[in-house]
């Protein structure tokens, strides 16, 4: 008999003896995969994906609720918070008790010198532009005076641009620009950033001195992010046990999910919306009409069977249900080949008879998956439409670029800066401007503008005057027809039994709080 | 030609090699539309932003102008900071340099171990269908996909068995558990080390499938040079006097015949490490496998021109760099090679 080299048998007699790594359920540590990287850990600068992570390890002054909840908002780490009559300014009275990261205390100096730094260098710097300046009444109260009414509840509950930092923080933060690159957290938030590895591993662990506590049993110690870009490796991870979330799985994989008793599915609204920009600087889609007859071929319903698994609705207009300033009485296209083919004729086109460009983020599987839909549609009114594929980066840097050598359909995802999307997905989307943000169809128009202007005032103060006015700019909108507006995306996380305290809050799109999910008796 | 003017006069060529790859990428990367200064910021960030850290950067100067900078800052060895992470190429290089290798050492191991005895396997077996399925084994080997067996395997042995995990190099709640002492960075020699036998079995676990979908081409190739080396050897008169002596064929096998056919083996799986660096690009993207293949990968589908240009440098130098190591020891044991 064949004797096995003594190394060979060592290692197969240790193997057969370990027992397994981790026990699947305790409260060590939450295992997560997440598609989400981190392009800063700036909690300034943010304005991507990292907030999962930052929305852990900080907290603003206030959160904004789900729609449907009793109360809009609740208090973070403000308790109170009221506007003077005349909505010039706002007063927050601070949480006693609080403690940063690093041992420093909360009072009025960090969230001045906190959102002073957001305004000065944020990646979100704009939302904070009505603010005229940020004042220390005493220790724990602040006062932000504004140039003009504006919506600073909504404001400073921002996933982006306004999380309260610690002031060493910010001191180190004004000698190295760089400070917060190599893995700092400096927060008041449930958990501390403990170790990043990048594109590959965030490891939060819980901060023992968090003024919410920890007296609940239940709460998970340590978070151990996995970045993992593929959702069905995330679908796999997740069965096989490896995590206990994965944040994103694959829309094919939601009836499966759906079946399954060992996963409760969250089917939720989200913030995220798909665009459609048509290049209104060249024929034929500078003509009003051809905009129109191309939104009336649209196949609505099936894009959002397609592309989203049914999980979405059509969307009016590009503010997204359950964001303010969202109305059902902005008209959307339905689905007429007929009318379509009619308002071509009236525009000279009869039969069509013209190429399309179409770009997508060739990294967007649901846009991937949806753009053959539209362009069949479209051919059935004798527009052809070629796609094109792009890596994000050069999509944008196409469209950034000459307007009259960019392509002629953009798809687009978007989502709010914060919960005010007539501020953000409204401006910044359609307002006219020389230099288009995303503005890109290039499309101006001053009617539009004004409404939206003067409804961007008076949302701090008559909130439902402006959201009539938002309505008329809509529905401007939605008649001129710039961009095909084609569905509010919903969303769906499976998460298993054994977990429970799992909530989304449609006001923070990639933020998944992981303080409130324990371990199910 | 002496052997130190060879490598010499290969070391400048090399050089020649590196600087022609480093000009070739920079010219590429910067033909492909892209906005650099939104994958720093964001694809957020405003017009302001943007325009200033298209200054910081240079990337609002003429392409000649970006190309010295680049080529003096390499000079310093420099290579750039990563708009995506933000921290500096080399750092980048530095902290996943080692899962790379660890699962190149594994796959080359695996290789040797497989590759070899099933080669000179098929020599014994020929004419059965043993050797057809050797020849088979190999041939799938070398013409299969390595993204698409990886996937096979996943679907297999992660889905359907449960017998591996699907993705990353240890557990994520290993560090609560059994945390890893790290001294080179490789977990199975450094859980062996500290006598981790808990961690050394997770990361084993870990390391199974990528190795083995990484190994798959260099196993086909190495069990097909092994047979046809053999096979040739098989026929010298020596072997034949051998066995007329009544050597045990085994013996034959393994003292007289491998010996002599392993040379042109051993100088092809040097090469294919090298080549396999590229291979690493599809397992570590499959597997969630943080290395320089995953971080290559994901640089050039953000076109984050310094880690792309980093990275290919760095291919570029370890080819060059294993190609040296074997013409050299080439050189050194047949001097008609420095002449050639």
């Amino acid at each position: 008999m064949t004797r096995l080299p003594s190394f060979v048998r060592f290692v197969s007699l240790a193997l057969a003896l370990l027992a397994g790594v981790v026990a699947a359920q305790s409260t060590t540590a939450l295992r997560v995969a997440s598609t989400a990287s981190v392009t800063t850990w700036d909690p300034s600068l943010s304005f991507s994906t990292e907030a999962v992570y930052l929305a852990n390890i900080y907290e603003p002054l206030l959160w904004a609720n789900p729609a449907g909840a009793e109360e809009p908002f609740r208090p973070a780490l403000a308790t109170s918070w009221e506007a003077a009559a005349d909505g010039l300014s706002w007063t927050f009275h601070l949480r006693e008790g609080v403690k940063f990261h690093d041992g420093a205390t909360l009072n009025a100096d960090a969230v001045v010198r906190s959102i002073e730094r957001h305004m000065a260098i944020g990646g979100a710097a704009f939302i904070w532009a009505p603010v005229a300046a940020v004042v220390a009444v005493d220790d724990m109260t602040v006062r932000i005076d504004l140039e003009y009414p504006a919506p600073v509840d909504l404001i400073a509950a921002s996933l982006y641009g306004a999380w309260i930092v610690s002031p060493a923080a910010l001191d180190a933060a004004a000698a190295d620009e760089a400070y917060f690159e190599a893995g700092i957290g400096a927060g008041t938030g449930p958990y501390r950033l403990v170790e990043y590895t990048p594109d590959a591993e965030v490891v939060l662990g819980a901060f023992d001195d968090y003024w919410g506590g920890w007296d609940e049993p239940g709460h998970f110690q340590n978070v151990v992010v996995r970045i993992v870009s593929d959702q069905v490796l995330q679908e796999q991870m997740l069965l096989a046990g490896e995590v206990d979330m994965a944040l994103s799985l694959p829309p094919t994989s939601y009836a499966a999910f759906a079946a399954d008793p060992n996963y409760d599915v969250h089917t939720v609204v989200t913030p995220f919306n798909y665009v459609g920009f048509l290049n209104t600087t060249r024929p034929p889609l500078d003509d009003i009409r051809v905009r129109q007859a191309i939104s009336y071929a649209v196949p609505y319903d099936d894009i959002i069977a397609v592309g989203a698994e049914g999980l979405g609705t059509q969307s009016r207009g590009p503010v997204p249900q359950g964001i303010y300033p969202w109305s059902e009485e902005v008209p959307r296209y339905t689905q007429d080949l007929a009318k379509a083919r009619q308002l071509l004729a009236e525009a000279g086109h009869e039969g069509g008879g013209f190429t399309l460009r179409l770009t997508y983020a060739a990294e967007n599987i649901i846009e991937r998956a949806f753009a053959p839909v539209m362009a069949d549609a479209l051919a059935d009114i004798g527009i052809k439409v070629e796609i094109e594929p792009l890596l994000f980066n050069q999509q944008w840097a196409l469209a950034k670029a000459d307007p009259k050598e960019a392509q002629d359909i953009f798809l687009l995802l978007y989502w709010p800066t914060y919960s005010d999307a007539g501020s953000d997905n409204l401006w910044s989307m359609f307002h006219s401007s020389e230099t288009p943000f995303f503005n890109l169809s290039y499309w101006k128009n001053p009617l539009f503008d004004d409404l939206v202007d003067e409804a961007i005032e008076l949302t701090g103060t008559d909130r439902a005057t402006a959201q009539a006015l938002y309505v008329d700019a809509m529905t401007i909108l939605v008649d001129e027809a710039p961009a095909l507006f084609f569905m509010d995306a919903g969303g769906w996380y499976a998460v298993p039994t054994y977990l429970e305290g799992f909530a989304y809050n449609i006001n923070y799109p990639f933020a998944t709080f992981f303080y409130p999910i324990r371990l199910a008796d | 030609m002496g052997l130190v003017k060879f490598i010499t006069r290969r070391l400048a060529l090399s050089l020649l090699v590196l600087f022609g790859v480093a000009t070739i990428v920079f010219v590429l990367t910067r033909i492909i539309p892209s906005d650099p200064a939104s994958l720093y910021l964001g694809p957020r960030a405003r017009p302001a932003e943007i325009a200033d850290i298209q200054r910081r950067f240079g990337f609002d100067r003429p392409v000649i102008e970006q190309y010295a900078q680049y080529m003096r800052a390499l000079a310093r060895g420099d290579l750039g900071t990563s708009l995506a992470t933000k921290r500096p190429v080399v750092q980048e290089l530095g902290s996943r340099l080692a899962a790379t290798l660890e699962l190149l050492v594994a796959a080359m191991l695996l290789a040797v171990v497989v590759g070899i005895p099933l080669g000179v396997l098929s020599t014994r077996l020929r004419g059965g269908v043993g050797e057809a399925l050797v020849r088979v084994t190999s041939v799938v080997g070398v013409s299969m996909p390595a993204f698409w067996l990886g996937l096979l395997l996943q679907l297999v042995f992660v889905h359907l068995l449960g017998w591996f995990p699907a993705a990353g190099r240890v557990d994520g709640g290993l560090r609560f558990v059994a945390p890893i002492t790290s001294f080179t960075g490789l977990n199975l020699l450094d859980t062996l080390l500290t006598g981790n036998l808990v961690a050394f079995r997770d990361a084993f676990m870990h390391l199974v499938l990528p190795a083995f979908t990484l190994a798959a081409y260099p196993i086909g190739l190495v069990t097909r040079m092994t047979r046809a080396a053999m096979l040739e050897v098989l026929s010298q008169d020596y072997i034949r006097t051998a066995r007329a002596y009544g050597v045990a064929e085994r013996r034959v096998l393994s003292r007289f015949a491998l010996r002599n056919a392993i040379g042109p083996t051993l100088t092809v799986i040097g090469l294919t490490m090298a080549f396999m660096l590229t291979g690493t690009f599809y397992v570590e993207v499959i597997y969630a496998w943080p290395g320089l293949g995953s971080f290559t990968v994901r640089s050039f589908l953000n076109v984050d021109y310094p880690a792309i240009l980093g990275m290919t440098l760095f291919g570029a130098a370890g080819y060059v760099v294993i190609n040296l190591i074997v013409d050299a020891g080439q050189a050194f044991f047949d001097p008609r090679v420095r002449v050639a």
